[in-house]
């Protein structure tokens, strides 16, 4: 049950995006963790660049996305940048399409 | 601080610098200033600091009151500084041009004018420089200190300027025509190379390293860049103070800032090139790709400044060189960096709000690139005829290239406001449910 709800609030993530890059921040790794307990969600995530003005957007959008899942009584996102996103992290289909250099 | 909060003013700076440039693009398209008048006739007085002031500086003020948040993740210190400061320059601006208008009787003679408009750009700049040198200061690495040393020379610069209003106004005494007989060189190279060019310098590091996503520039690196650009700056403005105290030895003072002002401008070419080798975005937009129009545009000025010297031209031709450096380098970027910012921004104050209750589009999705280009590749090719037709004394040929960069303005301007407009935004996508769509000149945060 607590595996399938996060597979839902995984899934609604997904109309988050990241606006330069312009893919959801679940395929690009933004998201680090996904912790279920008695309906309370707690998700833990990065992006690119801690004082970019999209930081904050994309931690309210992510809030917003995971509370409307049928099940999630409370969500909170925390914001991290300890690790530091690197582009190893994005999906694989998704690093060809957005151009990313193989070397990297 | 996760995420700074969108600048409420910037769009209006950048309004306002956009209509200014339209200013100074008419008077170089009439005839009015240089080439066609002295260059240190009044007119040319109007045209370099609509330029300069109303142009680039008011659309640098806009940009770092959005950046330098970013820059050190902290707040702005006084956001509703912001439209005083913007008030206080035009109106400021104003009256110093109505002043330089008044001094060949153009206008009815107006000896206030001048002083008045120091004191309100003072005022207007100086609410700037708090404003930002105070957030900038609470973590002063690699770009913030860029921005640092900026604001300073900008402090610098304004204090010069101040001095020469008071001197053209005859309120400074045998003392103020000294200084103004000899310290024009000292106002403009820590106006147009200290704070306009070591804080576009700094600002594009950022902006480069962020939307390339690339490593940024080792800090100590950059340092050593950032010292050779201050040093210029120190060196021209502290030694030709005092060359023009001791009255001998300017030239000498001023070739060795400039010495270090080229190390400034090579070591800066090797960041650049280390971002953009080190980027991870191999695909590159057409705000990066212009922005390398604006970096060869620096190099060929420095390049044109050694060739001047070398052949002994470089006093008549100062003005071929500063319209390089002001055209082609700081006014370049500055477009080619509008054109991204306002996309930037507009996403964010439109679909920011309601990411995650709806589908969004792209910040991509917002521009036309296909479309824009050619305006951009008209308005540099313009500007570097402008240069040839300056260097070749063809004052005909640099007003018909002033007419092309204003074709090439007009285009670009159009883009940004069809940005804002939000309209190559195709639906469902445009206007999600919750969405607001932008002024066009201001955020409504």
């Amino acid at each position: 049950m607590t595996g399938e709800l996060v597979g839902r609030v995984r899934d609604a993530l997904r109309v988050v995006i990241d606006p330069e890059l312009g893919e959801n921040i679940v395929d690009l790794g933004f998201v680090y963790d996904i912790a279920v307990e008695a309906g309370a969600v707690r998700i833990t995530m990065t992006a690119t660049t801690p004082g970019c003005p999209a930081t904050g957007f994309l931690r309210e959008g992510a809030q917003a996305a995971a509370s409307a899942v049928p099940g999630v009584v409370f969500a909170d996102v925390t914001m991290t940048f300890d690790p530091a996103w690197t582009p190893d992290l994005i999906e694989p289909s998704i690093k060809a399409s957005l151009g990313f250099a193989a070397v990297n | 601080m996760i995420g700074a909060s969108i600048s409420r003013w910037t769009m209006t700076y950048f309004a306002a610098a956009l209509a200014w440039l339209f200013v100074a693009l008419f008077m170089m398209v009439v005839g009015v200033g240089y080439p066609t008048a002295d260059i240190a006739s009044p007119d040319t007085l109007v045209l370099v600091h609509v330029t300069c002031i109303g142009w680039l500086s008011l659309a640098m003020c806009g940009a770092l009151f959005q950046f330098v948040p970013v820059l050190v993740a902290k707040p702005l210190f006084a956001e509703k500084w912001a439209l005083p400061a913007l008030a206080l320059l035009s109106v400021g601006l104003l009256s110093l041009l109505g002043g330089f208008l008044s001094l060949d009787g153009r206008l009815p003679t107006a000896f206030w004018s001048l002083p008045l408009g120091a004191v309100l750009l003072v005022a207007g700049f100086g609410l700037v420089v708090v404003d930002l040198g105070l957030t900038a200061w609470l973590r002063p690495t690699g770009p913030a200190r860029f921005v640092l040393v900026g604001l300073a020379c900008l402090g610098v610069t304004v204090v010069f300027g101040s001095f020469f209003a008071f001197a053209l106004s005859g309120w400074a005494g045998s003392f103020g025509d000294t200084v103004l007989a000899s310290g024009i060189p000292l106002h403009a190279i820590a106006g147009l190379g200290g704070w306009l060019t070591l804080t576009a310098m700094g600002v594009s590091y950022r902006l480069l390293a962020m939307f390339m996503l690339a490593p940024d520039v080792d800090d100590r690196q950059s340092r050593v860049t950032l010292a050779m650009g201050a040093m210029a700056v120190t060196f021209a403005v502290a030694g030709g103070a005092l060359a023009i105290g001791l009255a001998a030895g300017l030239p000498i003072v001023l070739s060795i800032a400039a010495l270090l002002g080229l190390v400034c401008a090579g070591l800066y070419g090797r960041d650049v090139a280390g971002i953009f080798r080190n980027r991870k975005r191999r695909q590159l937009e057409l705000n990066m790709r212009m922005a390398t129009l604006s970096f060869a545009s620096l190099a060929g000025a420095a390049l044109l400044g050694v060739a001047l010297v070398f052949f002994d031209g470089f006093t008549p031709h100062v003005g071929a060189f500063a319209f390089l450096a002001v055209f082609g380098w700081l006014s370049g970027l500055v477009l080619a960096k509008l054109y991204k910012i306002v996309a930037f921004l507009t996403w964010l104050e439109t679909y920011g709000p309601v990411m995650g209750r709806a589908p969004t589009p792209r910040v991509q999705d917002l521009v036309a690139e296909n479309r824009a280009t050619k305006w951009f590749v008209v308005y540099y090719a313009a500007v570097w005829l402008g240069t040839v037709a300056l260097l070749a004394g063809e004052p005909t040929a640099f007003r018909v290239a002033a007419a092309a960069m204003t074709v090439g303005v007009v285009g670009i301007v159009h883009e940004i406001v069809r940005i804002r407009r939000l309209c190559d935004v195709a639906s469902p996508l445009r206007l999600p449910a919750g969405a607001v769509p932008p002024h066009l000149l201001f955020a409504r945060n």
